[in-house]
């Protein structure tokens, strides 16, 4: 016999993860009509739709995503490692105009951004950037606000003195900062980068402005196509494009302890 | 004599304006075990940080076993140190936050894993090798941090309030503890801490800071039986205070003090300076007598019993003195019968029972 609140509690956990998923169901579902046409239920069972969707024409975009998403992982994390160690010391000046100016993409529309890179690009006769350097500018930019709160909050959980004790033991300072904190910054760079990878997968609205005709990511690929209507390839497609980076995120996640970052605090002794 | 382990002279450290550590002069001798001791504030972080380097002291030297040290690096100092919230890393093993001080200083494998072992059992850890910090009580993590310190063979440990993570209990184990393991290995120890009991449990001598400077050093028995200052009376222990001033009349090597409590005749403890002085009397010092009967030569003042609080070993009995100021006395248990509330009676002390100290300026 189980109380109200919990029914109700459950009911709208249900119905949470039914909004989340009965959608992808039905696309999946989709992918597999024989119909010309989208229909649901799907009518009849074919293969011929997802044989479309692995065709030339859909792997390229596809793999140039992948690309760029793994390129602007990477890259940020790159970028964000030097800022978040920074903005650690308490000694540090710049570090207000800083935080200001990492967080500050967070709140301009990407679509801005991507304008705003093109006409920059543009201007500053850098017009041959545009294409996979500018995109990956651009996902760097919108990817390192999340990037340095994260690094931030797990450099906040390494012991207060475990660094300077590490030093007192005798080692240097680039030695403390590879043997202590860069590990213990480790779940933080993983949870980063595949927020970074999953952004970058994801984006539409600065790719429009920056991705060179011939060389586009998937999602600027299916905008185009989408203009002469839809057709079950694009549901087959949306399965592929939700499959492998789930793939990817979660054999990543295993390798760098994402769960450690979420779940877990592993500081304070 | 050999060489001290170390040697401060004159160390001062700045912050700001107003605040002013030091200057601070103290040497260490091999085997040693030295605690500063202070509340908070009292500048003995900062000292502790200046010798392992993670402060810069704006004047004075320190020696480390000869060397000179002021301008190095903490990373080439070679000292171990002891954290209060033990520092260790939470993604190494047991085994090889040990060895982490050994690998740093390029000791071959077989040799790290050889003296990590002896470290560990030294420190009764043997089998946790391999378990994380997190896996560890409060306890066994503050062994692990003790061990990664010594294992190293620095000249010098530091201990900087190692013990106060720690519940009671195990508190007063681990002061026992580390003091014989110090005591084993003879390695100097400067040890920091706000915690008198650790500090006399524990110490050869104690340097009571205050303000930014050492205020007296000595064994614990000066520091508790002859203060250099009210406030080291009144930080080592409980003692009663009482304000009065240096009269002429004394003889034979004794001072006369009236104070708003009485007259009494002091042994002259070598401050012949005349005017405002604080008399302390320990509360196992002042003795308690039914009105009259105190013994001839002794000082004693008519009091009242305000309050009785038993404690098992000794009985804290608090009394009001003729001015209306209050004054405790321990009263060994001895089976007999005690003192009740309300009662007068009479309290007196030897003179060589009470210690003059300068009045804090």
């Amino acid at each position: 016999m189980k109380r109200p609140h919990v029914i109700v509690l459950w009911c709208v956990v249900v119905l949470i993860y039914a909004f989340m998923l009965v959608p992808i169901l039905i696309t999946a579902a989709v992918s597999f009509n024989a119909a010309e046409r989208s229909y649901f239920p799907p009518r009849g069972f074919s293969l011929h739709w997802w044989a479309m969707a692995v065709a030339p024409q859909w792997t390229a975009p596809f793999l140039f995503s992948l690309k760029l998403a793994a390129i602007s992982a990477v890259a940020t994390a790159i970028f964000g490692l030097p800022l978040a160690l920074a903005m650690r010391r308490p000694a540090f000046r710049g570090r207000g105009v800083l935080q200001a100016l990492t967080i500050g993409p967070l709140v301009l529309p990407s679509l801005v951004t991507g304008i705003a890179l093109l006409q920059f690009l543009t201007l500053a006769g850098m017009g041959d950037w545009i294409g996979l350097p500018a995109l990956i500018i651009g996902h760097i930019i919108i990817c390192l606000p999340f990037m340095v709160r994260t690094l931030s909050v797990s450099l906040e959980s390494i012991p207060l003195n475990a660094e300077v004790a590490a030093a007192s033991l005798g080692a240097p300072r680039w030695r403390v900062l590879w043997e202590v904190t860069l590990p213990l910054a480790r779940s933080g760079a993983g949870a980063g980068m595949i927020f970074a990878f999953i952004s970058s997968f994801d984006d539409i609205n600065l790719a429009l402005f920056v991705a060179r005709p011939g060389e586009v990511p998937l999602t600027v690929q299916i905008m185009q196509f989408i203009e002469y209507g839809f057709s079950p390839t694009l549901a087959a497609l949306s399965i592929l494009s939700l499959l492998v980076p789930l793939a990817l995120v979660a054999v990543f996640g295993k390798l760098v302890g994402i769960g450690n970052f979420i779940y877990q605090d592993h500081g304070h002794a | 004599m050999p060489e001290p382990a170390l040697v401060m002279r004159g160390l001062i450290k700045r912050y700001g304006k107003d605040t002013t550590v030091g200057p601070v002069d103290l040497t260490v001798q091999p085997g040693e075990f030295v605690t500063l001791l202070g509340p908070s504030g009292c500048g003995k972080t900062t000292t502790l940080n200046m010798i392992a380097g993670f402060v810069i002291p704006d004047a004075g030297s320190i020696h480390l076993a000869g060397r000179h040290v002021e301008t190095l690096p903490p990373f080439c100092r070679d000292l171990g140190i002891v954290f209060q919230d033990y520092a260790l890393f939470p993604h190494r093993t047991v085994a090889e936050n040990i060895g982490f001080g050994l690998h740093m200083r390029k000791v071959k494998r077989a040799v790290i894993a050889r003296r990590v072992h002896e470290a560990m059992q030294m420190v009764r850890l043997e089998g946790l090798g391999e378990r994380r910090p997190m896996q560890l009580s409060g306890g066994q993590r503050q062994r692990v941090a003790l061990a990664r310190a010594l294992v190293i063979q620095p000249s010098l440990l530091l201990l900087d309030e190692p013990l106060s993570n720690l519940d009671l209990k195990l508190r007063e184990e681990m002061r026992l503890e580390i003091s014989a393991l110090q005591r084993r290995l003879g390695i100097a120890t400067v040890f920091v801490t706000h915690d008198q009991a650790e500090a006399l449990t524990m110490s050869d001598r104690i340097a009571v800071m205050r303000g930014g400077r050492i205020e007296q050093l000595g064994q614990a028995r000066e520091i508790y039986e002859t203060p250099a200052t009210a406030f080291v009376a009144s930080f080592i222990g409980t003692t009663n205070m009482i304000r009065g001033t240096v009269e002429p009349g004394g003889v034979g090597g004794r001072l006369r003090v009236v104070t708003a409590a009485g007259s009494a005749v002091v042994a002259d403890c070598g401050r012949r300076d005349k005017g405002g002085a604080v008399m302390t009397i320990r509360p196992e010092r002042l003795k308690l007598a039914i009105p009259g009967a105190a013994p001839e030569g002794a000082n004693a003042w008519p009091a009242m019993v305000t309050r009785v609080i038993y404690l098992g070993a000794h009985r804290e009995i608090q009394v009001r003195l003729p001015d209306g100021s209050g004054a405790v006395s321990y009263v060994a248990n001895e089976g007999g019968a005690a003192w009740d509330e309300g009662e007068a009676v009479c309290v007196w002390f030897r003179p060589e029972d009470a210690w003059l100290v300068r009045e804090d300026g």
